[in-house]
């Protein structure tokens, strides 16, 4: 192919992309859509492999390319121009029946020649609990409508009986009606764009730029792999669920140029919607496969040709029909991502030229908090608190983790403004910062978390419904790297004022720590929880992993982050072995403290005679 | 010189990042052009040396020039200056207790991925955010609190506040102060008191408020925006003060008028108090410049692009509307001022070529040699081959023609670099490989433009196009006609694009008020809302001078569906005060331009419309004389052209004679067919096959393309 | 040290076995096992940092130290029957 046309083309796919990302935010106009960037938009070659990924929510990139798999073994011969179908079943390629597919197929001249896809989290698909994040549903049955395959579009033409069914099955259906009319408007926005280029270039030479980018894509990775050394290498991640243990454990073996993430002994599935599906798992490691092996590789199916996975059937990574899911993404989907991340850092770390490119674990727990109710102006108000992607950076080799500084599978997320939110939803913020002593200890510290604070205000029913998916209350999910430590745990506290209150107690208005609060603080981790009168939750989520030895940090960052409340004086000497005297660092006793320290290691018995 | 004596110059001056402009005109002149290098830090001494190489235009000396001046227009960079090089004051904020981490954590991961290219973004692992302005350690929260309707829910506690003020003035010897409090565009008692607390309390601190800076939603954005005010505020107020001084001295007796990045002008008085304001105001006087021709043209959708050494800019002109940045950021930093819409690329003329190392694909920027070393061709020690490069071995550039013939281009130093480096690796000829890198670099230009318009819902087909800079003209013949634009203008002024936009700028107040309102809601609450800021506008006008009838007012509002984020500023037709019927007409016309904006079915009307902002553009139209039509002559150019040379021509898909021109020699009315070269002084004007090229009584080139 | 690198604190030496990149000090051949040889420090996750960690009570922090100079070479969280995590580097 010739170079300048394979550049030209290459970079116009990128922009295809672009416009049909903005269209569909244009249509949406929902925040998750607009803030949280909780959406995906990617094109797929005529048989549905990924051409070329976009930057939204990673876990999508390759279960869309599923999607359009079915579509294409379901609807064989039924497959016309102007269709568009509708796939949300997680047991055919969706990460949770929310996140709707919208697939469409691109014509020229009569021709199948590639796929759009794209998804959003719609405002609500008719399971138990609204919004869709359903901690008390015990099977699929119970998380909302769920189709393996349906045409919403048939040439150009809404399916006014399809569409009127779907809505009759969701709470605010013009909500999600919008959603889906987004998800049309962008698929539109890349065939138009797509047929111009066709018209331009022709359609063999598109077809053969994106055969030829699908396999640079794959001769580059397979390159990057050969540098890296071949082993074998583990990680294990816990989570907690009303009083569940479930383990996900990643052995991930390179060999020559070729990957495999092998989940054996992972825990079978869980009672309760956490579990992924097959292609949640097989999404949910090239979530941070991507950014990290291939910052610089075009997304697409040649990543995909060297890697394989082994799942076991009815684990929590491959759960059985008809296991609940609905809290898959910010569920096991999470462990996945984490343990992949390790796996990979540490792999990165064995080479002299990739070590820079690892990291510590981002955000491991991805806490969520969704709210439902009515708000202050009497209006519905469903929704997702979007500090979930506020987030706490991994540390890196060559620097500490980004304080609240986001995750890796989503690389543009974001959170609202504390002014933004109290304007939809009936509350009042306490309090909203980067919590001290979060991040993992390290050579280079992981980042710390956000820790907040919320009331009900001027609620027209008294308060407001949250649902908690807490895990990670127990288990530090932030895995640490060559040493770094895992960052804290998250935390959900239940502050119960209005007892308080009814004991004669003078409930404090404004505290500004959960110290200051009043009431008892329940721990809490799972369900549907009211935020009335004059209770408070409060959350804390996980910081980042650290990196390196606590002991090896320069005690001038020490210094820098306790002057900046980052990191408490009682850390800095416990863990960095850092004594602080007058607000500086003193010299001799730092040194004498860390002495001390690695006295006490050389004391530890050998690790054999413990195992 | 004697019937001169009674002229009353206008003159505009921008300060750019590499070179300061100058264009001066009076009634019954021509408009004349000059340029100079910039001096930072001292940009006076380039202001004055730009000016006087448009005053030996005329035969004047500067003073002589500046005596006899009546307007003095300025725009500048000093302060994203300040923030490029840090150096700025040493900023402390006050904020509300419990969120004073909001301006460090920058809305979580946004501060780390905002104002990165696609392929920053898709490196999680190498990104971080830059270093806050304003460190953790010089941040003081107080207990004070106000909610979502503007009520205090917790007093102000003033000894905290004298108590946060001394600490940060003695432990941490700040200089500029920024106070900013949650809701405090709603109620801003708390702010203000503050503000008097630290006048009091330490009188020398320079103080920015975020309920006057920036009285909008948006607790981090706000934070933002007041902080860089603070931070560059005496550096920018020291500016504006100081040339007002020296014009002062050297002759100039009228008022100094600053542009601000709305794209209208404030009084130097004011403008020293509003740093934030001049941020960006170059390209924004760009697209009001182009917004001006296109009035002279009888043209109203406008797709501006300037391209000068390493970025392209483009911005959009529609119906004679302006877009306004939704989310503005000066280096990585986020600030909310009313700021015209210009998106920019990496692209330019010093760009660097260059073969991706892993895959050999050959890619054009973002990488740039700059002025120095610049491109191989101009011998100052550039070593990478450059867009410029390829367009002297594509023909375009004539090395014994550039900048007036002032610099001799090395053509053989060029051709061998690109050789090595590009043509070599890909197994092209030169001339193969030129074009190639050519055909990107205009691709990557009509994808952006594309893009760009698109986001407004709006097709480039109904637009005209403008190029601005020293390089568009070489490639907007390609782009333009992929594009498929109805036509396009290098204008006469194409190299000093910003400073022509001067010249036709007005002096522009912007007042705004956040409020919440259903709609439709009663006239007369809305015109209740508008009326102090009417009455504030109109009184600041007046002081300025301005007459009632050289007054205008316009209203507009943001609109927006309920449970929906995105508002759209309409304008109220027919201007204030409203009755009810216009009350109907302001949500039908939010219907229309939503509508037209996020595209068809977008609208969303179950959960109602709401009002959330309310603005007042306040307009002083400032008198100046007409910029003069020169007599059309008869179509031939033969009498400029000046040879005939090999280049690439698109149609052709390889080299082919074309005619070549000098611009100084064309007449108003000449009518050039493609393929041609025109060089001007500065720049080089590419007409392709099937277009032709006509010289206008402004002396714009304008293009048709067949 | 010299060596090749394995990981971010581990190389393997000339003569083929596991080593410290900081000292030196060995720990068994390359391509086996290694944190057997190392010393081990076992504490609930609680004591690993401040305040934020206190719920981690079943949770272990394993570290795992250098038996020649003290360094930290690498950590797990682990529930207290599961066994160390195994990473073989094959260079
Ligand atoms: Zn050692």
């Amino acid at each position: 192919m010739d170079p300048i046309t394979f550049s030209i083309i290459r970079h116009r796919l990128f922009r295809v992309i672009d416009e049909a990302v903005i269209t569909l935010k244009h249509v949406s106009g929902s925040a998750i859509t607009n803030e949280g960037h909780d959406l995906m938009v990617s094109l797929y070659r005529a048989d549905g492999s990924l051409l070329m990924g976009g930057v939204g929510f990673l876990h999508h990139l390759t279960s869309a390319a599923e999607a359009c798999k079915a579509v294409i073994r379901r609807f064989e011969g039924d497959i016309g121009e102007g269709d568009v179908f509708l796939t949300n079943c997680p047991y055919t390629a969706a990460l949770h029946t929310s996140d709707i597919y919208l697939v469409a197929p691109i014509h020229h001249e009569g021709r199948l020649v590639a796929w759009s896809a794209c998804f959003v989290h719609v405002y609500d698909i008719g399971a138990m609990v609204p919004g869709g994040f359903s901690p008390d549903s015990r099977d699929i049955f119970t998380e909302g409508f769920s189709s393996p395959g349906i045409k919403l579009v048939e040439g150009g033409e809404m399916r006014r009986d399809v569409m009127d069914t779907l809505l009759n099955m969701v709470r605010a259906p013009e909500m999600v009606a919008l959603d889906l009319s987004s998800m049309i408007a962008a698929n539109n926005v890349a065939r138009e764009r797509m047929g111009a280029l066709i018209e331009k270039y022709g359609a063999d030479a598109v077809d053969e730029a994106c055969g030829a980018l699908v396999d640079q894509s794959e001769t580059l990775l397979r390159k990057r792999l050969r540098e890296l050394p071949d082993g074998r290498w583990e990680a294990r991640q816990y989570f907690d669920i009303e009083g569940e243990t479930c383990r996900v454990l990643l052995a991930m073996t390179k060999e020559g140029d070729e990957l495999t993430f092998d989940f054996t002994g992972s825990s079978p599935q869980s009672h309760y919607g956490i579990n992924c599906t097959y292609w949640a798992s097989w999404g949910g490691f090239f979530a941070p496969l991507f950014p990290l092996l291939c910052y610089d590789i075009t997304w697409n199916d040649g990543v995909l040709r060297p890697i394989r996975m082994i799942a076991p059937e009815g684990s929590v990574v491959n759960c059985t029909r008809p296991a609940p899911v609905s809290l898959a993404t910010v569920g096991t989907i999470q462990s996945v991502n984490n343990a992949a991340c390790t796996c990979i850092a540490k792999m990165l770390s064995a080479s002299e030229k990739y070590a820079e490119e690892a990291t510590a674990v981002w955000h491991g727990s991805h806490f969520a908090i969704f709210m439902f109710g009515l708000n202050q102006r009497r209006q519905e108000a469903i929704g997702i608190l979007t500090e979930t992607f506020g987030g706490a950076g991994g540390a890196r080799t060559w620097a500490d983790g980004i304080d609240v500084g986001g995750e890796i599978p989503n690389p543009i997320g974001r959170m609202a403004n504390v002014e933004t939110t109290e304007a939809t939803f009936p509350v009042r913020y306490l309090f909203r910062r980067a919590r001290p002593d979060t991040g993992g200890p390290g050579r280079w510290r992981g980042g710390n978390a956000l820790e907040f604070a919320l009331v009900q205000h001027d609620s027209p029913e008294g308060g407001i419904n949250y649902v908690v998916s807490g895990k990670g209350t127990e288990f530090s999910m932030s895995e640490g790297l060559g040493g770094g430590y895992a960052g804290a745990p998250c935390a959900y506290r239940w502050v119960h004022n209005n007892r308080a209150s009814e004991a004669g107690r003078n409930v404090n208005p404004f505290p500004t720590s959960l110290d200051e609060m009043t009431g008892e603080a329940e721990t809490i981790s799972w369900g549907v929880f009211p935020l009335k009168g004059e209770d408070a939750l409060y959350v804390r989520s996980d910081g980042g992993g650290g990196f390196g030895d606590p002991l090896e940090r320069e005690p001038a960052r020490v210094q820098a982050d306790v002057e900046a409340g980052m990191v408490s004086a009682e850390v800095a000497a416990a863990v960095y072995g850092v004594v602080m005297a007058n607000g500086t660092v003193d010299e001799g006793a730092t040194a004498a403290r860390r002495e001390t320290l690695r006295a006490a290691r050389l004391a530890a018995p050998v690790a054999a005679a413990a195992e | 010189m004697s019937e001169r004596s009674g002229t009353r110059y206008v003159v505009a001056t921008d300060v750019g990042g590499t070179c300061t402009d100058a264009v001066l005109f009076a009634a019954g002149e021509p408009v004349r052009l000059g340029k100079a290098l910039s001096t930072p830090p001292d940009f006076a001494d380039g202001v004055l040396a730009a000016v006087g190489t448009a005053a030996d235009d005329i035969g004047l000396a500067t003073d002589a020039l500046l005596a006899r001046t009546a307007l003095f227009m300025h725009g500048s960079t000093v302060v994203d200056n300040t923030l490029f090089t840090r150096s700025g004051a040493r900023t402390g904020l006050i904020t509300t207790e419990g969120f004073e981490d909001t301006l460090v954590i920058t809305r979580g991961a946004y501060g780390r991925w905002a104002g990165l290219t696609e392929d920053g973004i898709k490196h999680p692992v190498a990104t971080d955010r830059a270093p806050p302005l304003v460190p953790r350690a010089k941040t003081r929260g107080v207990p004070e609190r106000v909610d979502y309707k503007g009520a205090v829910l917790r007093a102000l506690d003033e000894d905290a506040v004298r108590q946060a003020i001394r600490s940060l003035v003695e432990d941490e010897e700040i200089e500029a102060l920024a106070v900013s409090f949650l809701w405090s565009f709603y109620n801003a008692s708390h702010e203000q008191r503050v503000g008097d607390l630290i006048r009091e309390v330490a009188p020398d601190v320079y103080v920015t408020l975020s309920s006057e800076i920036a009285p909008v939603p948006g607790e981090y954005e706000r934070a933002s925006t007041t902080v860089i005010n603070a931070y560059a505020g005496r550096i920018a107020s020291d500016y504006i003060t100081s040339l007002q001084a020296l014009l002062r001295g050297r002759g100039y007796g009228g008022p100094l008028l600053v542009m601000q990045g709305y794209g209208g002008l404030l009084p130097a008085e004011e403008a020293a108090e509003r740093a934030v304001g001049m941020l960006e105001c170059g390209p924004a006087a760009g697209v009001i410049g182009s917004r001006h021709l296109g009035r002279l043209m009888e043209d109203d959708d406008i797709i501006a692009c300037d391209m000068g050494g390493t970025t392209f800019k483009v911005g959009v002109i529609q119906g004679g509307a302006i877009d306004y940045a939704r989310e503005p950021m000066v280096d990585r930093y986020h600030y909310v001022a009313p700021k015209i819409e210009v998106v920019s690329i990496g692209a330019g003329g010093g760009s660097i070529v260059a073969l991706d190392p892993a895959t050999g694909v050959p890619g054009v920027g973002p990488a740039s040699a700059g002025a120095r070393p610049g491109p191989v061709c101009y011998g100052l020690g550039g070593a990478e081959p450059t867009l410029t490069d390829v367009m002297l071995l594509v023909g375009y550039m004539d090395p014994g023609t550039f900048l007036g013939g002032t610099i001799a281009l090395d053509a053989e130093a060029a051709r061998r670099v690109f050789v090595e480096k590009v043509a070599q690796p890909l197994g092209m000829s030169v001339e193969e490989a030129a074009i190639g890198i050519y055909r990107i670099a205009a691709a990557q230009i009509t994808d952006l433009i594309h893009e760009i318009t698109v986001e407004r819902g709006l097709d480039p087909r109904d637009f005209v196009l403008h190029a601005f800079g020293g390089t568009c003209g070489l490639l907007c013949g390609v782009f333009g006609a992929e594009l498929g634009v109805r036509r396009i203008v290098v204008p006469y002024t194409a190299s000093v694009n910003a400073a022509f936009g001067l010249l036709s700028a007005d002096i522009v107040h912007e007042y705004t008020v956040t409020k919440t309102l259903p709609m439709p809601s009663p006239a007369a609450e809305i015109n209740e809302i508008y009326a102090p800021m009417v009455a504030r506008a109109r009184d600041q006008l007046a002081a300025e001078g301005f007459a009632d009838d050289a007054i205008a007012l316009d209203w507009s509002i943001d609109l927006r569906y309920g449970r929906q984020v995105h508002e759209v500023t309409t304008p109220v037709a027919g201007g204030g005060p409203m009755d009810d019927d216009a009350v109907g007409r302001l949500a039908a016309d939010f219907e229309a331009l939503y509508e037209r904006k996020f595209g068809k079915g977008s609208a969303y009307r179950a959960a109602g419309m709401e009002m959330t902002m309310f603005r007042l553009t306040a307009r002083g139209m400032v008198e100046r004389p007409r910029i003069e039509r020169a007599a059309l002559d008869g179509s031939d150019p033969g009498a400029a052209q000046i040879g005939k040379r090999d280049i690439f021509v698109e149609a052709e898909g390889g080299f082919a004679p074309a005619d070549i021109y000098d611009f100084e020699r064309l007449s108003p009315g000449n009518v050039i067919a493609g393929p041609a070269v025109i060089h001007t002084p500065i720049t080089t004007i590419v007409v392709q096959a099937g277009q032709s090229g006509r010289m206008d009584a402004y002396r714009n080139i304008s293009i048709e393309l067949g | 040290m010299s060596g090749k690198r394995i990981s971010a604190t581990l190389v393997v030496n000339e003569d083929r076995a596991i080593a410290c990149a900081a000292c030196g000090h060995t720990l068994g051949p390359a391509g086996a096992p290694w944190k057997d040889h190392a010393r081990l420090d076992e504490q609930p996750m609680q004591g690993a940092g401040g305040n934020p960690y206190t719920n981690a009570e079943r949770v272990l922090l394993r570290r795992f130290f250098c038996p020649g100079c003290g360094a930290l070479l690498d950590t797990e969280s682990a529930l207290a029957d599961d066994p160390f995590l195994t990473d073989i580097v094959r260079v």
